[in-house]
């Protein structure tokens, strides 16, 4: 990893020098008048209800995330995108780095590269920032499969834009991801001999009590491919991989990979209107001490964006879990967005949830705001 | 006039070495019109958004990151109107295209600009730009602006065929001016028409041809009307006799029809861009169609 990281300065040292030499044009306006970053704000308001009783945000209205944001050019193609969220855990507030990375815009080869902590681009849905979504939570596949938030390590990714008569690129990174730190309970043990006769309880198998997220070094890989049907039509198909260690390696010493495949289907009808059909499908292969797990997870996105102001979605998730005792789930959800301006927006959410038989309703208001120029990298 | 020009440019023409044609990619159809017109046979270009589409509000691709990755040259309407281009020529890594490179050119440089905001700006304005008023090129005077920024550019990269692009600017320069005459002709038939328009998109046409703009159907840029934002401006249209309502052919037509049959006014649906209806195909044809629809609604009122 270290290598890459300092080839990836290097080139992109080498290449930001050839830039300067260039001549200005004149140029139009545009951005922050002043030598400035760009600094915003997106603030997530969450109302959620549940019949689940035991759900901890049931029947509560809370401010569930702030994210600040300082973006801005570092040097001629190189780009810096602090992003520093406030997340509701529980009662309490906690503060985390959710993306600090620089990006190489163009390096030598028409390579790119992003170095820091990094949303990995695994499948369509890990990149994009919760408030960019089209829904007020996330599948259960990308849940179960990769952690409560995104996968976020850190660490440094390639990306290269294959010389195709059509877009494809790939990209591999290698990272560096936080193991959890609390502490781990339920677990399913054995007392065995040691070499020495002594009595050692080892554990056998995580038990589901825990969260799981990959963890340890990761290294991932992607390539996405798009394809225009028509003027007013696109297909984007991506398939991603991932191997790494559990997120509690040192009690469990697991072992993971995980596979997904991934598409995009859009039409474009008129100015406004747009439906979108979405679908990713991961599948996860996890080592433990007692064999090999194989959990599959996957979901549906149907989107309508009926006019500037509104778009209604609909989404299937079907998701086991990734410990050795399974459970399925199967949720059903319904989603309508109000956009209000382009970061403003106003959305309502039911999802129906069927976790092995156990059945749970639930129902968000969210409403999300933003103060300032902010902007993500095409997701 | 136009002989000479165009003996030149053939001159020109032939006098240079073949040479691959220069591929460039424009935010919009006008740029795409204005690109051709200068470059002739020795550009490929192809726009980015369709004549159809608010420029505002245009959805990046993974297609278009392809098409800019093998592009000479980019052309931006700029003053922030898309954004959304930053991301396409980011992910697109091509060198070229990057902001102060030579394949890069903002079309609004130069323009004298209108409806700057003083003082502090925010979202309580609507989506409000801060340089201006971004739709400058619905004045066709400003054709020549973004023509010799068009200009300047495709001389940075093919600087062999300078004189051919001279030729074409020329060219194109002068049937702008003999049809801004023409048109100022014909615009003098309704000169100090009072109207409302849907978006903030017309001040610079309205400057141009003697429009006054009374109020928009938007309360404020990019926010949707409400029912007593409505109920204000028949009011308004009312009392200021205001008869013709101009709205951009992608905007929804709810609000414009409710104040027609309020108060009996016309609506005029107009392209604001190169192929935003049938039959306008130009940039030069979107003021035939506006002229014309106004010149209907003013012989109605």
């Amino acid at each position: 990893m270290k290598k890459i990281i300092a080839l990836s300065l290097y080139f992109g040292l080498c290449c930001a020098s050839a830039a300067q030499e260039t001549g200005t044009p004149p140029q139009g306006m545009r951005g922050t008048p002043a030598n400035l970053p760009d600094i915003s704000l997106i603030g997530v308001i969450d109302g959620h209800t549940s019949s689940n009783k035991s759900d901890e945000t049931r029947n509560m209205l809370q401010f569930s995330e702030v994210e600040t944001a300082f973006q801005g050019y570092i040097y001629p193609e190189m780009k810096a995108d602090v992003f520093l969220a406030l997340h509701k855990h529980g009662e309490e507030y906690a503060s985390e780095i959710c993306e600090a990375k620089v990006s190489f815009l163009s390096l030598a080869g028409g390579l790119s590269a992003e170095v820091g902590k990094v949303n990995a681009e695994f499948g369509k849905l890990n990149k994009a920032h919760s408030h960019t979504r089209a829904m007020a939570d996330q599948p259960a596949a990308l849940t179960k499969f990769l952690g409560e938030h995104a996968l976020n390590p850190q660490g440094a990714v390639l990306k290269y834009l294959l010389p195709l008569p059509f877009y494809a690129q790939v990209q591999a990174g290698a990272w560096q991801g936080n193991a959890h730190a609390h502490h781990v309970d339920g677990d399913l043990t054995a007392d065995v001999l040691d070499v020495d006769q002594s009595t050692v309880t080892v554990v056998l198998a995580p038990a589901e009590s825990e969260e799981f997220s990959p963890a340890g070094k990761i290294y991932t890989g992607r390539m996405n491919m798009s394809f225009p049907l028509s003027d007013g039509a696109e297909l984007e198909l991506g398939t991603s991989w991932l191997k790494g260690k559990g997120s509690h390696w040192e009690h469990h010493r697991d072992n993971i990979n995980i596979a997904g495949a991934d598409f995009t289907l859009k039409f474009w009808p008129s100015t406004y209107k747009r439906f979108t059909l979405q679908g990713e499908y991961l599948r996860l292969k996890r080592d433990i001490p007692v064999g090999e797990l194989k959990r599959d997870g996957l979901y549906f996105l149907a989107n309508y964006r009926q006019s500037k102001y509104w778009d209604f979605g609909a989404r299937f998730d079907y998701a086991e879990n990734a410990f050795p005792e399974i459970t399925y789930e199967r949720d059903y959800s319904l989603i309508a967005t109000r956009h209000l301006t382009e970061t403003t927006t106003l959305r309502a959410q039911y999802k129906h949830i069927n976790l092995s038989g156990e059945k749970t309703d639930e129902a968000w208001f969210q409403l999300i705001f933003g103060l300032g120029p902010h902007s993500h990298e095409l997701e | 006039m136009k002989k000479i020009l165009l003996t030149a440019a053939a001159l020109a023409l032939w006098a240079c070495p073949a040479r691959a044609e220069l591929k460039i990619m424009t935010a919009s159809t006008d740029l795409k019109y204005i690109c051709e017109r200068i470059g002739g046979a020795e550009v490929k270009v192809e726009s980015l958004a369709s004549g159809g589409q608010d420029l505002h509000m245009v959805e990046p691709r993974p297609s278009m990151v392809f098409k800019l990755k093998k592009a000479d040259m980019v052309v931006r309407v700029g003053l922030d109107l898309d954004m959304w281009l930053d991301s396409l020529v980011n992910a697109a890594r091509n060198k070229a295209l990057f902001y102060g490179q030579p394949g890069y050119v903002d079309a609004s440089a130069g323009v004298e600009l209108l409806e700057r905001p003083e003082g502090k700006v925010d979202a309580s304005m609507g989506d409000i730009h801060i340089y201006g008023n971004p739709h400058y090129w619905l004045d066709p005077a400003n054709a020549k602006v973004m023509a010799k920024n068009i200009l300047a550019g495709l001389k940075r990269l093919a600087p062999e065929k300078a004189a051919l692009f001279d030729a074409n600017y020329e060219y194109f320069a002068a049937e702008t001016d003999e049809r801004l005459a023409a048109w100022g002709a014909r615009a003098a038939r309704f000169k100090g028409l009072k109207v409302v328009t849907y978006h903030g998109s017309w001040p610079y046409f309205a400057r141009r041809f003697g429009l006054e703009v009374a109020g928009h159907v938007e309360p404020k840029p990019g926010i949707p009307p409400s029912a007593s934002h409505l109920d204000g401006l028949v009011k308004k249209m009312t009392a200021e006799n205001v008869k013709v309502i101009l709205t951009e052919s992608y905007y929804p037509r709810k609000g414009p029809d409710f104040l027609a049959a309020k108060i009996g006014a016309v609506v005029v649906t107009a392209p604001v861009s190169a192929g935003g209806a049938a039959g306008v195909k130009t940039y030069f044809d979107v003021f035939d169609r506006v002229i014309a629809g106004l010149e209907a609604a003013a012989g109605k009122k």
